[in-house]
């Protein structure tokens, strides 16, 4: 029958295989049969949050009627957003009243990875962590306790208690996604708090990024915009993605990005097309740069790159027309290579020879008040937020296990509150420097997440103590020792976020229903319970969510109500703000390094790793017969997390593995042959998909899936889960390592 | 004078995200496993490193000569008095027959109701309320555009006069209100 041929459509690089019929009754239908709409009367409400079905926080508009949640949409309030969300966002009542989400605390029974657990009160669970605690405190010390968070407004709850037990190691996600550029641009601008005017700009050169794929709305908008108004965008990727579908696309051969930044600037310098006196005016280490791309010719780039010398000197010169409102995007997930960190330098570097820095259409300093303050003329648009003040922390007795901070060594450029979240496995399998005993994980799913999915369950098997807070049963959760249900971001309140951009912004999550699962808290109160238990009341002094929004909110003179009323709030006929929009020499007594310049020598990274600019180092390519493995996100799922959401998971069951159509000719390979993907070590199942759509020595699956929790009844075991196929290698700073990985593909 | 709702998909600007896809069905409690609309790649097209691919906004395609009105035994697939095609469920038996005559497959049985469903510009829970419908409004590529082409004014009425425009297969006569743009994707 061919009705209902569009229902079958696939999306994008699936092979055709998707629009899965789950038939679970959780999605949308069984919660609001028809026909309960004619029943009277109804309540209606539209609550003010922001949304968490991924970590951007964009601000949302949610609509409730008679206490549930029907519908959300984008925050109209917020111009940057224009009320608009994408599919997760718009998926979130699935997430909120899925029968899958744990709802009770729990303690496990049987084997570890068993799944056999037994529901118990929270007062239970907070006496069973608090004494495995104790004992491992008493055993091996305060630092063997390590907790991970992907990072997110529970931080500031859940770190409390290993800041209170006196560890140091404490890790962000960020490790395994954006550190590189956080360093990179830290190291050049005192401060990773540099935005892109991408709205603005007329010639956008990407380098690997995905805003059409990985969606942050407000970003994902500005850039459909420029390009609405002409823009001319430039994609390296060595994957068709759709961003790379709406402009040029470049596929680039893999780990070689640095060769080709180096080469425009090289081009820049030989043409003399860069701002010179900008240069002049506002940076340090120069000369030094232009001595280290001298020899970085196009022709050189074009044999490490695979893009022509022509294409290369034309970018160049493309983006020197366009100066200074023509970027190079600094990236997102930046753990191309070992040395990840200094691609994005150079990026940035290029940049600033393009001189678009504070200008429309370039990049700019975050102007949140703290910033302001440092340009009187300002000032008094915005009041910093109140802090919340606690206790001093005890000293932990130890350094981190990871060498985050270390002089002399590449650590040393590592961010503390991020660390190399990569080790904790290493170390708890090899009891080195130290034996890590205790792991808490909030909202974070290492098993998939930290490399070498193998390995990670390995090192699970040796700890005393694993702790998981979520609201699915994660892969991670489903090997743990407690399991801690946390209410879904519709539930509960947060405290304000600072959103600033070009100007400053405040955001507030707004509780908009009452817990769906009655046994479900907000991450604040079981960190501040916990606390409580274990005897570290004092470093939690607000009574409760709102008390804590008080004390931020009492200095800026904001009212709650603005929040009730707005959902946001941003100062009053304040335009965007580029200290150099009018006046090119304009001081940028904003800028926060040490030597009130931008920096494209740097001196802390010339004492961390000796190559004080970026230095070309040429990576190993695949072999004969092997294929780099890459992967990346799908506009329908966040990383690893809502893959079993009924609605998202409806949309996007399973991942494909995208092979070249020439490569798979040669190997006998037709899109939908089951294949084995061998990393030496392990080897996984999936399922072809032949496309032109990518490099001959490349192979692609978007991330996430494969997942190893059965109690994820939805996701469990459905494609490919790339994360047991990279190894848990980490670079000099403490990154993860995920495009230096080589398979073989063979038919099942 | 009358109303003519319409719609038009700037092909070059959608991202085939399926925002608008999950909006719909929240908007519309459109049932698990069926939709009124989504987005489908079409594509990749072309030879490596030459490729090519866009995504197609698929829904019922309101037609003004609409054969499932035709051919509904009994008339609960009618035009309601802004020109809209509209199905009044209670009249609805599920025969089928509109499904059938629809040359868009838009349509399906909703498997809650038992009877004929597909898209309604979101007439009763938006329109009448002066706001563009669910997936306009989340629309994060910026592809959808939706008004009166009867006012001139109005965006789809401006940019249908200064863009080329086409519909879904003109051969059958069907004379549809939403109108594809395929500049730049082609
Ligand atoms: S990008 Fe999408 S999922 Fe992420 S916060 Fe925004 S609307 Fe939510
Ligand atoms: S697209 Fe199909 S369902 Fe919609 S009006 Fe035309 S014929 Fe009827
Ligand atoms: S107009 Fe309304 S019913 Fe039609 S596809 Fe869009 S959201 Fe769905
Ligand atoms: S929301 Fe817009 S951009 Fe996304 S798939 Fe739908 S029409 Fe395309």
């Amino acid at each position: 029958m061919q009705r209902r041929q569009f229902l079958k459509g696939a999306l994008y690089g699936t092979g055709g295989t998707l629009v899965a019929l789950s038939g679970l009754g959780a999605a949308t239908a069984a919660l609001n049969p028809r026909r309960a709409a004619a029943a009277a009367p109804v309540s209606r409400k539209t609550v003010y949050s922001s949304c968490e079905m991924c970590r951007n926080q964009c601000p949302i508009a949610v609509k409730v009627e008679n206490g549930k949640v029907v519908k959300i949409d984008g925050n109209p309030n917020d111009s940057a957003f224009g009320g608009v969300i994408c599919a997760r966002g718009n998926s979130g009542p699935s997430l909120l009243y899925d029968p899958e989400r744990i709802k009770k605390p729990m303690i496990r029974t049987g084997e570890r990875g068993s799944g056999k657990f037994k529901e118990v009160s929270w007062d239970e669970a907070y006496t069973y962590i608090a004494q495995k605690l104790k004992a491992v405190q008493e055993q091996y010390g305060g630092e063997a306790v390590a907790q991970t968070s992907h990072i997110g407004p529970y931080d500031v709850f859940f770190q409390t208690i290993g800041k209170a037990i006196g560890s140091p190691n404490l890790f962000s996600h960020e490790a395994t996604c954006p550190m590189a550029r956080i360093i990179g641009l830290n190291t050049t601008f005192g401060t990773a708090a540099i935005n892109a005017d991408y709205a603005n700009t007329k010639y956008l050169l990407v380098v690997g990024r995905n805003f059409f794929e990985g969606i942050h709305v407000a970003q994902t908008r500005a850039v459909a915009k420029a390009l609405s108004q002409g823009t001319k965008m430039v994609v390296l990727d060595p994957r068709f993605s759709v961003l790379a579908a709406k402009g040029e696309w470049l596929p680039v051969k893999g780990a070689t990005d640095l060769a080709f930044i180096m080469a425009l600037a090289n081009v820049l310098i030989d043409e003399k097309l860069y701002d010179e006196e900008f240069i002049k005016q506002y940076t340090v280490g120069f000369d030094k740069w232009a001595a280290q791309v001298q020899d970085k010719t196009p022709a050189w780039a074009a044999e490490e790159t695979g893009i022509s010398q022509d294409t290369i000197i034309r970018v160049a010169r493309e983006l020197a027309q366009a100066k200074p409102h023509s970027l190079i995007e600094y990236g997102w997930r930046t753990t191309f290579t070992a040395d990840d960190f200094q691609l994005r330098r150079a990026i940035m570097i290029v940049n600033m020879m393009l001189g678009n820095f504070e200008v429309p259409g370039g990049y700019y300093q975050v102007k949140d008040a703290g910033t302001l303050k440092k340009v009187p003329a300002m000032a008094a648009y915005a009041k910093k937020l109140g802090p919340v003040k606690v206790p001093p922390f005890p000293k932990p007795k130890k350094g981190r296990i990871d060498g985050t901070g270390e002089k002399g060594t590449p650590r040393q450029l590592t961010p503390i509150a991020d660390g190399a979240v990569g080790q904790i496995t290493e170390t708890i399998l090899t009891g080195k420097p130290y034996p890590i005993k205790a792991w808490l994980v909030h909202r974070f799913n290492p098993v998939m997440s930290i490399g070498d999915t193998e390995k990670t369950l390995a090192a699970i098997k040796k700890l005393d103590l694993l702790v998981t807070c979520d609201v699915y049963m994660s892969d991670t959760a489903y090997n743990s020792d407690v399991v801690l249900p946390e209410c879904t971001y519709l539930e509960r309140t947060e405290q304000v976020f600072d959103m600033s951009g070009l100007t400053p912004k405040y955001v507030l999550r707004q509780q908009a229903v009452d817990p769906v699962y009655a046994d479900t808290k907000p991450a604040w109160q079981i960190y501040k319970e916990l606390g409580e238990k274990m005897g570290y009341g004092q470093y939690f002094p607000y009574k409760d969510i709102d008390d804590y929004v008080e004390r931020q909110l009492a200095p800026t003179g904001i009212s709650r109500k603005v929040f009730a009323e707005k959902g946001l709030w941003t100062p009053a006929g304040m335009k965007p703000f580029y200290v150099r929009s009018g006046d090119a020499k304009a001081p940028l007594t904003l800028l926060a390094t040490k030597s009130k310049k931008i920096e494209i020598f740097s001196d802390a990274v010339q004492e961390a790793t000796g190559a004080g600019v970026p230095v070309y180092v040429p990576y190993p390519q695949p072999g004969e017969g092997e294929f780099r493995l890459i992967e990346g996100k799908v506009a329908v799922h966040t990383n690893v997390g809502t893959h079993n959401v009924p609605v998202l998971h409806e949309l996007m069951s399973e991942n494909t593995l995208w092979i070249n159509a020439q490569s798979a000719a040669k190997l006998g390979i037709k899109t939908g042959d089951t294949l084995i993907i061998s990393a030496g070590k392990y080897e996984h199942k999936g399922t072809a998909n032949v496309t032109e759509g990518i490099r001959p020595d490349t192979v692609f699956c978007y991330h996430g899936f494969g997942q190893i929790s059965p109690q994820l009844t939805r996701a469990f075991g459905k494609g490919i889960n790339d994360n047991k196929l990279i190894p848990d290698q980490l670079g000099s700073v403490g990154n993860s390592i995920t495009s230096m990985t080589f398979v073989k593909v063979r038919k099942a | 004078m009358a109303k003519h709702y319409a719609m038009v998909i700037q092909l070059k600007k959608c991202l085939g995200c399926q925002a608008c896809t999950v909006a719909c069905k929240f908007e519309n409690k459109v049932p698990d496993g069926q939709y009124r609309t989504k987005s489908p790649a079409i594509g990749p097209s072309g030879t490596y490193p030459n490729v090519k691919v866009f995504f197609e906004k698929q829904a019922c395609q309101m037609c003004q000569d609409a054969p499932c009105v035709k051919v509904c035994p009994t008339t609960a697939s009618h035009y309601n008095k802004d020109g809209l095609v509209l199905i009044d469920s209670h009249k609805c038996v599920g025969c089928k027959y509109c499904m059938t005559a629809c040359p868009y497959d838009a349509r399906f049985i909703n498997k809650n109701t038992g009877t004929a469903d597909k898209c309604t510009f979101c007439y009763d829970t938006r329109l009448t309320k002066g706001e563009k419908p669910a997936c306009v409004t989340t629309c994060v590529g910026g592809a959808l555009l939706f008004g009166d082409a009867n006012d001139p004014q109005s965006e789809v009425a401006r940019y249908m006069a200064t863009h080329r425009t086409e519909v879904r297969k003109a051969q059958f006569g069907t004379r549809p209100s939403v109108h594809y743009d395929y500049e730049g994707v082609k």
